[in-house]
């Protein structure tokens, strides 16, 4: 059954966009727990880094070339776009969007632009520790391999805020909106408004 | 008699201040001469652990102890007040080292523990640089993630 009348099941998430969402959320957790609480030697740091970066380069290869609904022309919408899907963001009904909605657009671009940071202000970190240098540090000035530090730093506050918005919103849309936004990123399929 | 008392007493005290006020650029400059020395030893062993300095056993265990020696000498004192981030230029040295002293001198007595046998580690061939190399360097990071600003 339909939640709503006007409703259709429709094939959303193609299967490499879902398998990238839950490797890279697994792999971001991972690494920022690693990155506050994991050992000094930062090995396995190192190589789950390296790791999300071949999965930001796919997702851009994805927005440009993938299925429609991963494409970046398809969901980056104008301020209008967005303010219009904002009227509707309060009432208490699904949103039934096939796809990220306008607003939605301006969370996934911010967390690709996050995660792109903290790959970049990694790789050429000199914590001056000599064992947890990033592999291009000697590309930069020492003083900015030493201030990458601090931007490692505040890149890992911003992508934790970033991802408890991101849950707090899919927690909303399921209780206040009655719409289950996590079932479709497992299967593919999502209820959207019949055209 | 009580003006001569008076007078020493005071001086005992005035003498150590002023001392402590001259000192916190001169301490400060020596810091960062001691990471300097640190630095310079612990980058021979990091160029032969990676490959980029040729491993030469001699030269390896000279690094391991000069890094020993430096682990001896009392930095924690040159740490001394009014010389945090803030309060003087080119300090990256955070308040917490003065709000907790024995955790930050503790940082230091690690160091010296896995420095006291680096000398020795290193040698018998460059696969055992690394090692010792990750054990010196997790002591650098353990308190610079607690007590030097990130920038």
């Amino acid at each position: 059954m339909s939640p709503v009348r006007e409703a259709r099941r429709a094939r959303v998430w193609d299967p490499a966009l879902r398998a990238f969402h839950w490797i890279l959320a697994a792999l971001v957790i991972a690494n920022w727990l690693l990155g506050q609480f994991g050992p000094n030697v930062m090995t396995l740091h190192f190589w789950l880094g390296y790791s999300i970066a071949g999965l930001l380069l796919f997702r851009i290869v994805w927005g440009l070339v993938g299925p429609a609904p991963a494409r970046f022309v398809s969901f980056i919408r104008g301020p209008r776009a967005i303010l219009d899907y904002m009227r509707h963001l309060g009432k208490r009904e699904p949103s039934l969007w096939p796809g990220h909605n306008p607003l939605g657009a301006l969370s996934v671009v911010a967390m690709l632009l996050a995660l792109i940071w903290q790959v970049g202000t990694g790789l050429i970190s000199d914590p001056e520790d000599f064992i947890n240098v990033g592999p291009l540090a000697d590309q930069v000035s020492s003083a900015t391999a030493r201030k990458a530090v601090g931007w490692h730093h505040l890149g890992g506050s911003i992508i934790l805020i970033l991802v408890l918005l991101h849950v707090a919103v899919i927690l909303y849309y399921r209780f206040w909106k009655n719409e289950d936004l996590v079932r479709p990123m497992i299967t593919g399929w999502k209820w959207v408004r019949r055209r | 008699m009580r003006l001569i008392k008076s007078a020493l007493v005071a001086g005992l005290i005035a003498v150590p201040v002023l001392a402590t006020a001259q000192s916190g650029e001169d301490a400060l400059e020596a810091r960062h001469g001691y990471m300097r020395m640190l630095a310079i030893n612990m980058g021979t062993l990091a160029g032969m652990a990676k490959g980029e300095i040729e491993y030469d056993e001699a030269a390896a265990s000279t690094a391991g102890a000069n890094i020993a020696a430096l682990s001896q000498y009392g930095a924690v004192a040159l740490f001394v007040p009014g010389t945090a981030n803030g309060e003087i230029d080119e300090s990256d040295a955070l308040p917490a080292i003065w709000e907790k002293p024995e955790q930050f001198a503790q940082k230091f007595t690690a160091f010296a523990e896995v420095a006291s046998g680096a000398s020795e580690a290193v040698k018998g061939g460059q696969d055992n640089v690394g090692p010792a190399l990750q054990k010196l360097g997790g002591t650098c990071k353990d308190c610079h993630d607690d007590f030097r600003k990130p920038e």
